[in-house]
C-alpha cells in the first residue's frame, strides 16, 4: 500500500474531519487565489486598456501622466516633426475637455470630451452609425458619443446636441454611437475632430495637444521609438506602456498589491495553521498506533511519507476546490469593486492569469510541506518504548 | 558442532530513564539467551521492568548498560534503520491492545507489513490467505478491526506479527484485554505457532498463558528472580 493509498485511508476514517479540513483549505485557498489575481489585475486590466488603443507610446509635456499635467505647445509643428520620425508610425494629438451640454429640451448636463484626428485609431469603437467626418467649418462639426451619453439625452445619428457653456454655444451633429476604452461606468463621453474641439471650447488655445499616441511600427519595438522620441525632443516625454504602468504600479495601484499582499499573507498564515493542526490531532490520536507501527518496523521515513502524502491530500484536495470558489469568488468582488465612481467600465480587479494559478500551486506544495513538518517531527521522533508503555497504562 | 546462534541475547543490560524527579532503573543487569525455537514467559508485578525487558528484546530501545545481540549482532552498533528493518523482517510484535489500524481490513492488515518489506504481490496474496487461515479467521478477511471481536483481533495482529516469517515473536500481555476463554484460545494460538518453529517471548500477568512456556522467568524491580522453570525439566 503506497503512503498515497495509505493517506487516503487514514483521511477516510473520520471523514467529518477530512470534509472540514478540506472546505478549510478550499475557503482560505480561494481567498488566496483572488489575492493573487488581485494584486497584478489591475495592471494587466490596465494594459489590456491602453494596449486596445492600438498606440503603445504616450508622450506630454511633463513627467506627468497622460491627461494629469500641462499641454504640449505647438502641437501641429510637434506633430509633424515626430512624423517624420522613421521609427514612429503614426502621432495622433488628442485634447481634453469638459462642457455643459443641452440637448434639445433636455436639462444641462455634463459631458467629458475627446478632440483627436479622423485619422485616428483605436481611440474608440464605433458601435452604431457613421464615425467622424473631417471638419469643413460649415455647418455643424460632427460628433460621436458613448451609450450612456446617448440615453441619458436620448441621443442617436443624425441627434444634434448643443454645448451650453460657451459664450456662443455651438451645435453639434451626432454622427454615431461609440464606446471608449476608458469611460467609467455612467460617464458621459463624447468625441469629436480638433477643428470640432475648437469650436467647442473656443476659449482653449488652439495649436495644443494634452497628449500624443504614438504608434511603433510593426517589429520595430516600443523602446525603439521612445527613445528615437527622446532623442529628437529631449523637451517632451515619452512613456512606454511598460513606464505607464510601472508608475502606477507605484502609486495608484500599490494600494491593491499591499492590500493583497496581506490578505494574502494572513489567508497562507491560516491554511497552514488549519492542515497543522488537523495533521497534529491526528497524529496525537493515533500516537500509540504509530509507535506499533515503528515497533513492527515501519521506518521514520514511511511514516514522514505517509503524513506528508496526507498532508498533500488535504491541501491539494482543498486547493483543486479552491480554484473554481476563487473565479467564482473574484468575479462577485470584482462586480463590487467596478462600481466605484471614475473607474473605466472595462477595468477588471481581479483578472485570472496563468501565473496566478501557477503560483498557487507552488504555495499548495510548500503548504503541504510546511504544514506536514511538524506532526511529521511528532510521529518520526516518537520514543516508541515510551509511548506503548504510556498508552498500555493508560 | 557449534551451538545455534542465539537470536537474543541480553548480557546484563540495565535501562534506566531520566525522570525529572530523577533518574529511573527499570532494569539491572539482566541477562538472557533466547534460542531459535524457545517458548518464553516473563511474569512479575506491574512495573518491575517486563515490558522494558521485551522492548530491548525486540531492538525498539537500546539498553543504557550491558550489550545486547541479536543473531549475534550487537544491537548497540545498529543504526534506528537497521534495527527498522530488524524488527521489519526478523521479529514480530503483538501487543495488549491490538494496534491494528481501524481502517484497514483484516487481510490490509496482515498485507500492509509485507508490503513494507517488499515482497512482491502475488507472494504477499498468497502469505496473506494462508496465514489468515491459520489463525481461523479466512473468512473475516474483509472485515475491519471494528467489526472482529477482541480475540479475533488479536488472532488478526498475530498473523500481522508473523506476516515476514519472523524468527523471533513477542507479545505484551497478549491476553490483557480478553475474557479467560479467548485467553485459552490465543494461547493455543501461541502454541502451534511455536511448534512451527518460531521462538516466542511473551510478557504476561495470565498464569495459564505462561504456563503453556516451557521457560518461565519472573522479575522483581527490573532483575530476573532466578531460578527460571524449566517445564519438564
Amino acid at each position: 500500500m503506497s503512503p498515497l493509498q495509505f493517506a487516503w485511508r487514514s483521511l477516510s476514517r473520520q471523514p467529518a474531519r477530512a470534509v472540514l479540513g478540506l472546505t478549510g483549505v478550499a475557503v482560505v485557498g480561494a481567498l488566496l487565489f483572488d489575492m493573487l489575481m488581485l494584486s497584478r489585475g489591475l495592471i494587466v486590466s490596465f494594459r489590456d486598456l491602453l494596449e486596445s488603443t492600438g498606440f503603445d507610446v504616450r508622450v506630454t509635456a511633463t513627467e506627468a501622466l497622460p491627461g494629469m499635467g500641462p499641454s504640449v505647445s505647438e502641437a501641429a509643428a510637434t506633430v509633424e516633426a515626430l512624423r517624420r520620425l522613421p521609427e514612429l508610425a503614426a502621432v495622433v494629438p488628442v485634447r481634453f475637455g469638459v462642457a455643459a451640454v443641452e440637448a434639445l429640451g433636455k436639462k444641462t448636463e455634463e459631458v467629458a470630451i475627446i478632440g483627436s484626428e479622423t485619422r485616428r485609431r483605436g481611440e474608440w469603437r464605433l458601435v452604431q452609425g457613421a464615425d467622424l467626418a473631417e471638419d469643413s467649418g460649415a455647418g455643424r462639426p460632427d460628433m460621436v458619443v458613448n451609450r450612456t451619453f446617448a440615453r441619458d439625452q436620448g441621443l442617436g445619428p443624425g441627434s444634434i446636441v448643443r454645448l451650453a457653456s460657451t459664450l456662443t454655444p455651438r451645435e453639434f451633429r451626432v454622427s454615431g454611437i461609440v464606446e471608449f476604452p476608458f469611460e467609467a461606468s455612467g460617464e458621459r463621453m463624447a468625441g469629436v475632430t480638433l477643428n470640432g474641439f475648437t469650436r467647442a471650447f473656443p476659449a482653449a488655445r488652439r495649436d495644443e495637444a494634452d497628449l500624443l499616441l504614438v504608434a511603433s511600427p510593426p517589429g520595430m519595438g516600443t523602446e525603439t521609438a521612445v527613445s528615437a522620441i527622446r532623442r529628437a525632443r529631449p523637451d517632451l516625454h515619452a512613456f512606454s506602456i511598460d513606464e505607464v504602468l510601472e508608475r502606477l504600479r507605484q502609486a495608484e495601484f500599490s494600494y491593491f498589491r499591499q492590500v493583497s499582499f496581506v490578505l494574502a499573507t494572513i489567508a497562507s498564515f491560516f491554511a497552514l495553521l488549519l492542515v497543522t493542526t488537523l495533521l497534529t490531532v491526528s497524529v496525537n490520536q493515533r500516537l500509540g498506533e504509530v509507535a506499533a507501527l515503528r515497533a513492527l518496523g515501519f521506518s521514520r521515513r514511511r511514516i514522514t511519507l505517509d503524513l506528508l502524502a496526507e498532508s498533500a491530500l488535504l491541501v491539494g484536495g482543498g486547493g483543486i476546490v479552491a480554484v473554481p470558489l476563487g473565479l467564482l469568488l473574484a468575479h462577485g468582488l470584482d462586480s463590487i469593486l467596478r462600481q466605484m465612481p471614475d473607474l473605466p467600465s472595462r477595468l477588471h480587479f481581479f483578472v485570472f492569469e496563468p501565473r496566478a494559478l501557477a503560483i498557487h500551486l507552488a504555495f499548495l506544495v510548500l503548504a503541504a510541506l510546511v504544514a506536514a513538518a511538524y506532526p511529521v517531527i511528532l510521529a518520526a521522533r516518537l520514543p516508541i518504548a515510551a509511548t506503548l508503555r504510556k498508552e498500555s497504562i493508560s | 558442532m557449534s551451538a545455534p546462534v542465539a537470536i537474543v541475547e541480553a548480557r546484563g543490560v540495565g535501562k534506566v530513564y531520566p525522570m525529572p524527579a530523577g533518574p529511573v532503573e527499570a532494569l539491572r543487569d539482566v541477562s538472557l539467551t533466547v534460542a531459535p525455537g524457545e517458548y518464553v514467559a516473563i511474569s512479575g508485578p506491574s512495573g518491575c521492568g517486563k515490558s522494558t525487558l521485551l522492548h530491548l528484546l525486540g531492538c525498539v530501545d537500546t539498553p543504557t548498560a550491558g550489550s545486547l545481540l541479536f543473531e549475534g549482532h550487537p544491537v548497540r552498533a545498529m543504526g534506528e534503520e537497521e534495527r527498522s528493518r530488524i524488527r521489519l523482517r526478523r521479529i514480530g510484535f503483538v501487543f495488549q491492545r491490538f494496534y491494528l489500524l481501524p481502517m484497514l481490513t483484516a487481510w490490509e492488515n496482515v498485507e500492509l507489513v509485507q508490503s513494507e518489506a517488499g515482497m512482491p504481490a502475488a507472494e504477499r496474496r498468497a502469505r496473506t490467505r494462508e496465514l489468515l487461515e491459520y489463525v481461523g479467521l479466512g473468512e473475516r478477511a474483509g472485515h475491519r478491526p471494528s467489526q472482529l471481536s477482541g480475540g479475533e483481533m488479536q488472532r488478526v495482529a498475530i498473523a500481522r506479527a508473523l506476516a515476514n516469517r519472523p524468527g523471533l515473536l513477542l507479545a505484551d500481555e497478549p491476553t490483557g484485554e480478553l475474557d479467560d476463554e479467548t485467553g485459552e484460545q490465543i494461547g493455543d494460538l501461541f502454541d502451534r505457532v511455536n511448534a512451527d518453529g518460531t521462538a516466542l517471548v511473551i510478557v504476561t500477568h495470565n498464569p495459564a498463558l505462561a504456563a503453556r512456556a516451557r521457560r518461565r522467568l519472573a522479575m522483581r524491580s527490573g532483575r530476573l528472580a532466578a531460578p527460571s522453570v524449566v517445564a519438564g525439566s
